[in-house]
C-alpha cells in the first residue's frame, strides 16, 4: 500500500520540478537565486511526499485494527449490498467487490462440448472500461471543445519560442560580418581535425583534397577563403550546392576549429587533388601546425 | 438423427500450408533482422531489405496467420454448426486460390512489384485474386452457417463473422487503384488521405486479420484443451461487440504529430485508450477459463502455448494504447519500439495459438497420441527464449534512439545531429534481435519434425463422422425462445452480419468522409506542383526498391526534427503524392527536405556506395541502378492516369512526358557533369536523383519566415 503511493507523489515531485513555466523562471532569475528556488520546492515536495507517507501509514494501521468492527458493520444486512457499503467492503478486503459474483452456473447450452458459464463482468474490468470511456471523453473535450490543450501547432510554437531563449541576440544574421582571427593552439587544430573528420571527410575527402565538395588545400575559393568566410560558409551553408549549414549541428567554437583546420591545410599537396575551383585567394593560414 | 461426415483433409491442407509458410516467412524475417546488422548481406538486387521486408511481413501475416485463421476455422466452425463445409469445391478453390497469391507475392514482391502501402503491398492483380478468394471463403462459411444443425451461433463464429466482412472492406476500400500497366497501379487517394486510408487499414488489419479469429479460435480451443466451461458469456457479448466497434476508430494512433487534421488524431488517441478494456475483457475470459485447469498447464505443452499467447496479447493491447497517448508516441514512432511492440503481439499471440492449435489437432486429425510431448515442450521453451531475445533488445534500441533524437546539449543544439551515430549505436540490439529470431524458428522446424513424425504414426481420418439432429422450424424449436437477450441475435446469422458491419462501418466512415470532404484538412499550398516526369518515374523507383521501409517523408513538428531536417511537413505538400511514403519507421533518416540539400554527385557517390558518404551507414549500395536503362514506356500512360485521378497535368501533356523527362534528364546529367562525374542521362540514377532533389523543395521556407512563425 505504501509503495506505489510513495511512487506515484515522488513521480508527481518529478513533473512539477521539470514543469516548463518553473524552468523558466529559474533561467531568467540569477543562478544563485534558481538554485534557492530549486531547493525550496524540493524542500516542500519532500515535506509533503514525507507527510503523506506518515498518514498513510496511520491510515492503514487505523483499518487494519478497525477490521472486525469494520466487518460487523460490512455485514449488517441494512448496510450489505448498498451502494454506499462497497467503499467499506473494500477495506475490509471484500474480493467479491472487484472479481465479481463467480457463481460458476454454467448455461444450458452445449457447443461441440464446449460449456459456457454466466459469471459476473468483472467489477475492475467494468469500472475500468468506464475510466477509459470518461478519458476518452474528456481528452477530446479537452482540446477541440474547450480548447484548452495545445495542439501540435501550438505546441511547436511554444517549443521553438522557449528555444529561442539559447540564441544570442543578433546571433544567426548570415550578413553579420564576424571579426574572429584563425586558431593556432594545437589543442584547437587537433580537435577542428577530428571536427573534421566525422562531418566533413565524405565530402572534401579526408585529407581535404576535395571529392563531391571542392578541394580545400589550394589556394581557389568558391566562397571566400578567410577564416571569417569559411566560417560563415560553414554556419549557414550553401543553399542548393551541397554545403549543409552545420549551425545548430557544431557550436560556434567547433566551427572555427575546423575552419582554422581546413586551413592549416593550405599547401599540403594531397593525393588525387580535385581541380580548382572558384577564385585564386591567398588564405589567412593558420601559423602553428599539429 | 442425421449423420454426416467432417471434412479433416481440408484442415490438415492447411494446418501443413501454416508450417510451411511460417517457416518461410520467418526465415526471410531473420535474414532481413540480420541484413540490419550487416549491410553486405543485401546481396542481390532481388534480396535487399527494402524488398524482402514487405515479403516478410506479407509471408507471416497472410500466409502463415493466414492459413492458420483458416485451419482454425474449417476445423472448428464444422463441429460448432454441426455441418461439413458447405462445398468441398470451395474448400479446394479457397485452399489452392490463397496458396497461389501467396506464391505470386513470393515472386512479385523481390522483383519490386510493390504499392508500398504496408501489409497491402501486393499489385493489382493480385487484390483482384485476394478479393475473388476471400468471396470464395465467405461463400464457404456462410453456406456451412446456412445448413447448420444447431440453432445458435457461438462466440467464436460472431469473430469469425466480423473477421470476413470488416476484411473485406477494408482490402477493398485500401486496394483502390488505377492501374497504368499489368504490374502497376496508382492510388485513388493522394497524401493525407492515402496516409488515413492506408492506416484504417493497416490498424484494422492487425484488428480483424490478427485478432478477431484468433480470439474465435481461442473461445474454441482453448476450452476445449483445457476442458474448462467459457468464463462467461455475458463478457464475450460485451467484449465482442466494443471491440469490434471501437478498434476500427483507432487506425490515425500511427499517424500522431504528421500532417493528418488534429481532429483526426485525437479521435485516434481517444479511442485507442477505450480499446484497454474490450481486448482485455478477452484475455481475461481466456485465462479464467483455465481455473481449475491450472495444474494441467504445468505438464500439458498446448495448454503451455495457450497461457502465454494469451498473455503476450494481454501485453501487448495494453502497450498499444499507451504507444497512442501522444507523449509516448513522440518518442516511439518511427523506432525500433514498435517493431518489439508488434512482434510481441505476433510472436506471442498469433505464432504461440497457432503452435497450441497445431499441437491439438495433429493427434485429433491422425487418431494418434503426439510423436513426442518432450519435443512440443522444447519448442515452447525456444519459442518464450526467442520472444524475449527479440522483444527486450528492440525496446531497448527504440527507447534509446528515440531519446537521443531528441537530445539537445546545453548550448541548445542536437546532442546527435549525425543520424547514423543513433544507428551504430543500435546495431549490436539488431545481432541480439536476429538470434531471438534464430531460436524463435528453430522451435518451428522443432515443431514440424514433431508433427511430421506424428502424422507417420497415425492415419489421416479425412472424412469424420458424425451425427446430429436436423433443426426444427424455428417456431417448433423449444430452444430458440427466451434466454438471454443477445440469443436473438445468436439465431440470426444475417442479422449478427449486419450488425457488425454497421459496427465497423461507423468509425471509419466518421474520419475519412470529412478528410476527403472538408477542404480545411488539407490545405492547399500555391507553391505545391506536380512532379515532373523524370521526377515521377525516380518516385516510382523509389517506391520499387522499398525506401520507404526504412525512409521516412515526414518531418514531425518537434524542434528537435526541424533542427535535424528543415521544416515540419505541411498536409499541402502531398496532394500530388500516389502513393503517399510518409513511411513508418527511420531505421535512416528522415528524406522530406533532403532536396537541395546535397550536390547530385553525392547521392550519385551515396547509391553507388552508401559509406562513401556516410562512413559506417548501413544502408546497402544499388549499383544496378547505374547499369539499368529507365524505362520511359510507361511515362505517357502513367500521365493520363494520374490526369484521370486528378493530377493537374496540361492538357495533352502524356504526350510530351518522355520529351521533358529525356530534358530534365540531361540537366542532371551534365549538373554531374560539372562535379566529374560521368553519366549517360538515361540511367535509373538519374531519374532517382532528379527525385530525391525534387523532395520537399516546393515550399522552402525563409529563416526569417521560420522565426516569425515561432515568436506567434
Amino acid at each position: 500500500m505504501i509503495r506505489p503511493g510513495h511512487a506515484l507523489l515522488a513521480a508527481g515531485a518529478v513533473l512539477l520540478a521539470t514543469r516548463p513555466a518553473l524552468a523558466q523562471t529559474a533561467a531568467t532569475s540569477t543562478p544563485a537565486a534558481a538554485d534557492s528556488t530549486y531547493a525550496l520546492v524540493w524542500f516542500l515536495l519532500s515535506t509533503l511526499v514525507l507527510v503523506g507517507m506518515v498518514f498513510l501509514v496511520l491510515f492503514v494501521a487505523l483499518i487494519s485494527w478497525m477490521r472486525p468492527q469494520l466487518r460487523q458493520l460490512y455485514n449488517l444486512p441494512t448496510v450489505h449490498d448498498t451502494w454506499s457499503s462497497r467503499v467499506l467492503g473494500l477495506l475490509v478486503g471484500d474480493a467479491r467487490l472487484v472479481q465479481g459474483e463467480v457463481r460458476d452456473e454454467v448455461l444450458n447450452h452445449d457447443y461441440d462440448g464446449i460449456h459456457e458459464f454466466d459469471n459476473d463482468l468483472p467489477p475492475w474490468w467494468k469500472w475500468g472500461f468506464a475510466f477509459t470511456v470518461v478519458f476518452a471523453l474528456s481528452y477530446v473535450t479537452y482540446y477541440h471543445v474547450a480548447r484548452k490543450g495545445q495542439l501540435q501547432g501550438a505546441e511547436y510554437a511554444a517549443e521553438m519560442q522557449q528555444a529561442a531563449l539559447f540564441v544570442p541576440v543578433g546571433g544567426d544574421d548570415p550578413n553579420q560580418v564576424t571579426t574572429y582571427v584563425a586558431l593556432t593552439a594545437p589543442a584547437d587544430l587537433s580537435s577542428g581535425k577530428s571536427i573534421f573528420a566525422t562531418n566533413c571527410a565524405a565530402c572534401h575527402g579526408a585529407n581535404a583534397e576535395g571529392k563531391v565538395g571542392p578541394n580545400l588545400t589550394d589556394e581557389f575559393w568558391l566562397h571566400g577563403g578567410t577564416v571569417n568566410n569559411l566560417y560563415k560558409t560553414i554556419k549557414f551553408g550553401i543553399n542548393g550546392k551541397g554545403m549543409v549549414a552545420w549551425k545548430g549541428k557544431l557550436s560556434g567554437k567547433q566551427m572555427l576549429q575546423v575552419a582554422s583546420y581546413a586551413l592549416s591545410l593550405q599547401g599540403s599537396k594531397p593525393a588525387n587533388p580535385k581541380t580548382p575551383q572558384g577564385e585564386k585567394e591567398a588564405a589567412s593560414k593558420p601559423v602553428a601546425k599539429l | 438423427m442425421e449423420s454426416f461426415f467432417y471434412d479433416n483433409k481440408i484442415v490438415r491442407d492447411f494446418g501443413v500450408a501454416t508450417v510451411i509458410w511460417g517457416i518461410i516467412g520467418m526465415l526471410v524475417g531473420v535474414i532481413v533482422a540480420f541484413e540490419l546488422a550487416r549491410p553486405e548481406l543485401n546481396v542481390t538486387r532481388y534480396t535487399t531489405f527494402g524488398r524482402l521486408r514487405p515479403l516478410h511481413t506479407n509471408a507471416v501475416i497472410f500466409a502463415f496467420v493466414g492459413n492458420g485463421i483458416f485451419t482454425g476455422v474449417y476445423y472448428s466452425l464444422q463441429r460448432l454448426c454441426k455441418a461439413r463445409m458447405f462445398s468441398d469445391v470451395l474448400s479446394k478453390i479457397h485452399f489452392w486460390g490463397w496458396q497461389l497469391i501467396i506464391v505470386s507475392a513470393v515472386i512479385s514482391l523481390p522483383l519490386g512489384y510493390t504499392t508500398s502501402k504496408e501489409y497491402a503491398e501486393l499489385e493489382w492483380p493480385i487484390d483482384i485474386a485476394i478479393t475473388l478468394v476471400w468471396v470464395v471463403f465467405g461463400w464457404n462459411m456462410f453456406g456451412t452457417i446456412a445448413r447448420r444443425r444447431e440453432r445458435h451461433l457461438y462466440v467464436a463464429i460472431w469473430f469469425y463473422i466480423a473477421t470476413f466482412i470488416t476484411v473485406a472492406v477494408l482490402h477493398i476500400v485500401n486496394s483502390m487503384a488505377l492501374p497504368v500497366s499489368f504490374m502497376k497501379s496508382y492510388s485513388m487517394y493522394a497524401g493525407v488521405q492515402d496516409a488515413l486510408v492506408q492506416w484504417w487499414y493497416g490498424h484494422n488489419a492487425v484488428a480483424f486479420f490478427l485478432t478477431t479469429p484468433y480470439l474465435g479460435m481461442m473461445y474454441y480451443f482453448l476450452p476445449k484443451a483445457a476442458e474448462r466451461p467459457v468464463y462467461s458469456y455475458r463478457l464475450s457479448i460485451i467484449h465482442f461487440w466494443a471491440l469490434i466497434f471501437i478498434y476500427i476508430w483507432a487506425g490515425p494512433h500511427h499517424l500522431l504529430y504528421t500532417a493528418l487534421p488534429d481532429w483526426a488524431q485525437s479521435l485516434g488517441v481517444a479511442f485507442s485508450i477505450m480499446l484497454i478494456a474490450p481486448s482485455w475483457g478477452g484475455m481475461i475470459n481466456g485465462l479464467l477459463t483455465l481455473r481449475g485447469a491450472w495444474d494441467r498447464v504445468r505438464t500439458e505443452p498446448v495448454l503451455k502455448f495457450f497461457v502465454v499467447a494469451i498473455t503476450a496479447y494481454g501485453m501487448a493491447t495494453f502497450e498499444g494504447p499507451m504507444l497512442a497517448l501522444k507523449n509516448v508516441n513522440a518518442i516511439a514512432h518511427f523506432t525500433d519500439w514498435i517493431v518489439a511492440h508488434v512482434h510481441v503481439g505476433a510472436l506471442g499471440w498469433n505464432g504461440f495459438l497457432t503452435f497450441g492449435m497445431l499441437y491439438w489437432l495433429w493427434p485429433r486429425l491422425y487418431r494418434t497420441p503426439l510423436f513426442s510431448k518432450k519435443l512440443a515442450n522444447t519448442h515452447f521453451w525456444l519459442g518464450t527464449l526467442g520472444i524475449l531475445f527479440y522483444a527486450l533488445p528492440l525496446y531497448w534500441a527504440g527507447f534509446t534512439q528515440g531519446l537521443m533524437w531528441k537530445q539537445f546539449n546545453a548550448e541548445g543544439m542536437l546532442q546527435y545531429p549525425n543520424f547514423l551515430e543513433t544507428v551504430l549505436q543500435i546495431v549490436p540490439m539488431y545481432y541480439l534481435r536476429g538470434m531471438g529470431g534464430v531460436l524463435y524458428l528453430s522451435g518451428v522446424f522443432l515443431m514440424m519434425y514433431n508433427l511430421y513424425q506424428t502424422a507417420k504414426a497415425g492415419t489421416l481420418l479425412a472424412n469424420e463422422p458424425a451425427q446430429a439432429p436436423a433443426l426444427l422450424p424455428e417456431a417448433q424449436d423449444p430452444h430458440a425462445q427466451g434466454g438471454h437477450w443477445h440469443r436473438w441475435i445468436e439465431r440470426r446469422p444475417f442479422q449478427l452480419a449486419v450488425g457488425a458491419t454497421v459496427a465497423i462501418a461507423i468509425g471509419g466512415a466518421v474520419e475519412m468522409i470529412p478528410t476527403f470532404l472538408v477542404k480545411s484538412n488539407v490545405p492547399t499550398i500555391a507553391a505545391v506542383h506536380p512532379y515532373r516526369p523524370l521526377e515521377l518515374q525516380g518516385r516510382d523507383l523509389y517506391i520499387k526498391e522499398g525506401c520507404s521501409n526504412c525512409h521516412t517523408q515526414m518531418v514531425r513538428p518537434f524542434r528537435s526534427e526541424t533542427e535535424r531536417y528543415g521544416e515540419y511537413s505541411k498536409a499541402g505538400e502531398f496532394v500530388y503524392d500516389r502513393p503517399f511514403l510518409w513511411g513508418s519507421k527511420r531505421t535512416g533518416p528522415d528524406l522530406h527536405r533532403v532536396g537541395a540539400k546535397y550536390p547530385n554527385s553525392w547521392h550519385y557517390n551515396h547509391m553507388m556506395d552508401p559509406t562513401s558518404m556516410s562512413p559506417g551507414s548501413i544502408m546497402p549500395p544499388y549499383p544496378w541502378l547505374f547499369d539499368n536503362q529507365l524505362d520511359k514506356s510507361t511515362l505517357p500512360a502513367k500521365i493520363r492516369v494520374l490526369q484521370k485521378l486528378g493530377t493537374p497535368y496540361p492538357a495533352g501533356f502524356d504526350r510530351l512526358a518522355v520529351a521533358d523527362a529525356e530534358t530534365q534528364a540531361r540537366g542532371v546529367a551534365a549538373a554531374l557533369k560539372t562535379e566529374d562525374i560521368d553519366v549517360k542521362s538515361d540511367r535509373e540514377i538519374v531519374a532517382l536523383i532528379a527525385y530525391l532533389q525534387r523532395l520537399g523543395t516546393d515550399i522552402k521556407v525563409k529563416p526569417a519566415q521560420v522565426a516569425a512563425t515561432a515568436a506567434q
